[in-house]
């Protein structure tokens, strides 16, 4: 069952002329426990994507249909901390917070009750290969790979159905890189999450259960 | 709730720039309640002045009238000279106030109470105090002058015996007597030294038109004129002014018509409201057209204009900082939402919604706010005593200033203590009964603070509206692009 839909999705700038869209009729579906890689060049259209199903842009024309509802009529900030999780390539973790308390921030803005915020977090971290003397530490002071780790926990602090991430290793070395693809993909295979990674990294595609080329999918001139 | 655990993590965390918003709020909170507690305690002080101040209504020469009706006509000198003739005999008739026409005025439900003073002059065997001018310049209620050695004045009840009162004049023998039917009297010590007086002798004055008509009195205190203007002439106004009552005038009056005698009635108004109504009432009632009713409304207002320029300058003050204030926090927060433009970007794309974003920038606005204002408004009420007291006193500085150099344009210089000074101008300003208000205890009470509140809050408003609408506008997709 498909648990995101694209059909016939379309995107240009406000500021574009008439016919200069950045995607044009995209159709594409996700199913949950699945890792989907989108693949393409630079300018080719793939974080504007992403932006379109997280939510953060919605003047599109189509459909994105999430559980088969028109993600345009939904709480878009209430989908964001509640339904995806969203991992970008340079983590935007808060410089002024420690790594347990970006975590918690996102329980928190999701309104998470009933649960000991500090005992989870400090799983999440151990969940994604963190040790917990670094919990207390700024965030400024992980290396990039720790900090892609957190921004990978924080995302998962709300136990989301998507994990959207966003040339989530493109900072990353060959190891690091693959380590945290071997957790996004756990994610999916074990933790039946849907994960959607942004990216131009072969590796990446190698590893991905579905492909996605926006070169071959993306009907713009 | 998380939000304002996270607004007071963030002031934490951001000390430096929460700092320098904390002092200017300092120093708004601390000038603007230093402006307030002046403002307040002096609309207080006035009002209070003025509530134990009565309105008073005296009948005065009406000057205006009399100047009108005494232009001579164009074109006859005599007819002028004869015109002036029948005015002042009219005038003379009309300026006749007797004890019944008082108290007709005084019936009237615009006064509370009255009282009066009656002058005459008199001769007697008594050597008169060569160096004083009183008797001799008598200065009668309507500026009528006498030529005979003493003045004798009646009191109607001590409520007129203003002098005594406001402590110019001091009793240093025996007492003020308290029958005002008798006939008793008291006398300046001057005059007692001079013809070796003393409490219980008796004293007898004549009519200078008729030697038949006496009156003896019995002194029943001596007092001392401390009128301070005076120490520095060679005159002192009252040593050969005998001071009495009443009955003993209108008694020794009624033997002779041709004695001219100055009525000085005062009226106790029930309020400053009524002045207007109680002057055409005593016109209705027949006061001649050549008098009119004067009040001490001038001079109240003469004794409270200190304060009430201090608390212009308080006003002045606490508008320009408040003005300059919101600017100077309108344009830092602006500068801090765009430090903090990032953490706005992120919070959003994690699915923090605008208005609690809002609330969390603003919560820590209004911490730091409160923070401060409660730290201004303990600084304000520390120094809001001796900087209003200091403005006061330049206030008052500026005032002597002007009466000196007013003194020194009548060759007397500018000399005398302050005290002189400020009786001076007072009587400079036709005030000489009333104390000028030479000290303001600015309190920072509960209504200051309340006010401080209002003033923080539309701060707070102004300095977050920066927030809120950078809030609303920023696009955090925009805002992470330019980041990465």
């Amino acid at each position: 069952m498909n648990l995101l839909k694209l059909d016939n999705l379309s995107y240009r700038y406000s500021d574009a002329l008439e016919d200069e869209y950045v995607l044009k009729n995209i159709n594409m579906s996700f199913e949950k426990g699945k890792v989907y890689a989108i693949k393409g060049k630079s300018g080719s259209g793939k974080t504007t994507l992403l932006s379109l199903i997280s939510g953060l842009e919605k003047n599109y024309e189509g459909k994105i249909l999430y559980a088969d509802e028109e993600l345009s009529k939904m709480d878009l900030d209430k989908y964001r901390n509640t339904d995806v999780g969203i991992v970008f390539q340079s983590y935007n973790l808060l410089p002024s917070y420690t790594a347990l308390e970006n975590i918690i921030l996102s329980m928190d803005i999701n309104n998470s009750k009933n649960i000991d915020k500090r005992k989870k977090a400090l799983e999440l971290m151990k969940q994604v290969g963190l040790k917990e003397e670094q919990a207390d530490r700024m965030v400024l002071r992980l290396s990039g790979g720790e900090q892609q780790r957190i921004a990978i926990a924080r995302s998962l602090s709300y136990n989301p159905k998507i994990i959207l991430a966003d040339e989530p290793t493109g900072n990353l070395d060959k190891d690091t890189e693959n380590q945290i693809l071997n957790i996004l993909i756990s994610l999916a295979h074990d933790d039946d999450k849907c994960v959607i990674i942004v990216t131009h990294s072969e590796n990446v595609c190698n590893r991905a259960d579905v492909v996605y080329d926006l070169k071959k999918i993306n009907g713009r001139k | 709730m998380y939000i304002f655990k996270n607004a007071w993590k963030n002031i934490i965390r951001n000390k430096g720039r929460n700092i320098l918003i904390g002092i200017i709020f300092i120093v708004i909170a601390a000038s603007a309640s230093i402006s307030l507690a002046i403002r307040n305690s002096a609309n207080s002080l006035i009002n209070s002045y003025k509530e134990s101040t009565d309105t008073t209504a005296t009948i005065t020469v009406n000057r205006d009238n009399m100047r009108q009706n005494m232009t001579p006509p164009s074109d006859s000198g005599e007819d002028s000279e004869s015109n002036i003739e029948k005015i002042s005999s009219e005038f003379k008739e009309a300026s006749k106030i007797s004890s019944d026409d008082i108290k007709n005025y005084a019936d009237s439900k615009y006064v509370k109470s009255y009282y009066y003073s009656m002058s005459v002059g008199v001769d007697s065997d008594l050597t008169k105090v060569e160096s004083s001018s009183g008797n001799e310049i008598g200065r009668g209620p309507h500026g009528m002058e006498s030529s005979t050695d003493f003045t004798l004045t009646g009191y109607s009840s001590i409520d007129g015996m203003t002098n005594f009162i406001n402590g110019t004049y001091k009793i240093t023998s025996g007492e003020v007597f308290s029958d005002f039917e008798g006939n008793y009297a008291i006398i300046n010590s001057e005059l007692a030294t001079q013809n070796n007086l003393k409490v219980g002798d008796s004293i007898t004055f004549t009519d200078p038109n008729n030697s038949e008509n006496t009156v003896t009195l019995e002194i029943t205190g001596i007092y001392e004129d401390n009128d301070s203007t005076q120490k520095m002439s060679m005159f002192t106004s009252s040593a050969n002014t005998i001071i009495t009552n009443t009955k003993v005038v209108e008694d020794f009056s009624s033997k002779d018509d041709d004695l001219k005698v100055n009525t000085n009635p005062t009226f106790v108004l029930t309020s400053e409201k009524v002045l207007d109504k109680f002057s055409s009432e005593l016109t209705s009632k027949g006061l001649s057209e050549y008098l009119t009713v004067s009040s001490n409304l001038d001079q109240v207002e003469s004794a409270t204009s200190t304060i009430l320029n201090v608390k212009g300058f308080a006003t002045t003050f606490l508008i320009i900082t408040l003005i300059i204030g919101a600017i100077v926090l309108f344009v830092i927060n602006m500068i801090n939402i765009r430090e903090r433009k990032y953490e706005i970007g992120v919070l959003r794309t994690i699915g923090m919604k605008k208005s609690l974003l809002c609330l969390q920038f603003i919560s820590e606005i209004i911490i730091v706010s409160v923070a401060a204002l409660l730290i201004g408004a303990g600084i304000g009420a520390a120094s809001s005593v001796p900087v209003a007291n200091s403005l006061l006193q330049n206030e008052i500085t500026s005032s002597e200033e002007k009466v000196n150099e007013i003194s020194s344009n009548f060759g007397h210089g500018p000399g005398g203590d302050r005290e002189s000074s400020n009786m001076k101008f007072n009587k400079m300003s036709g005030n000489p009964n009333f104390k000028k208000i030479d000290n303001i205890n600015a309190l920072v009470n509960f209504k200051v603070l309340l006010e401080l509140l209002g003033i923080g809050l539309v701060l707070t408003i102004i300095s977050s509206a920066s927030s809120m609408i950078a809030i609303q506008r920023f696009s955090p997709l925009t805002i992470l692009k330019e980041r990465s």
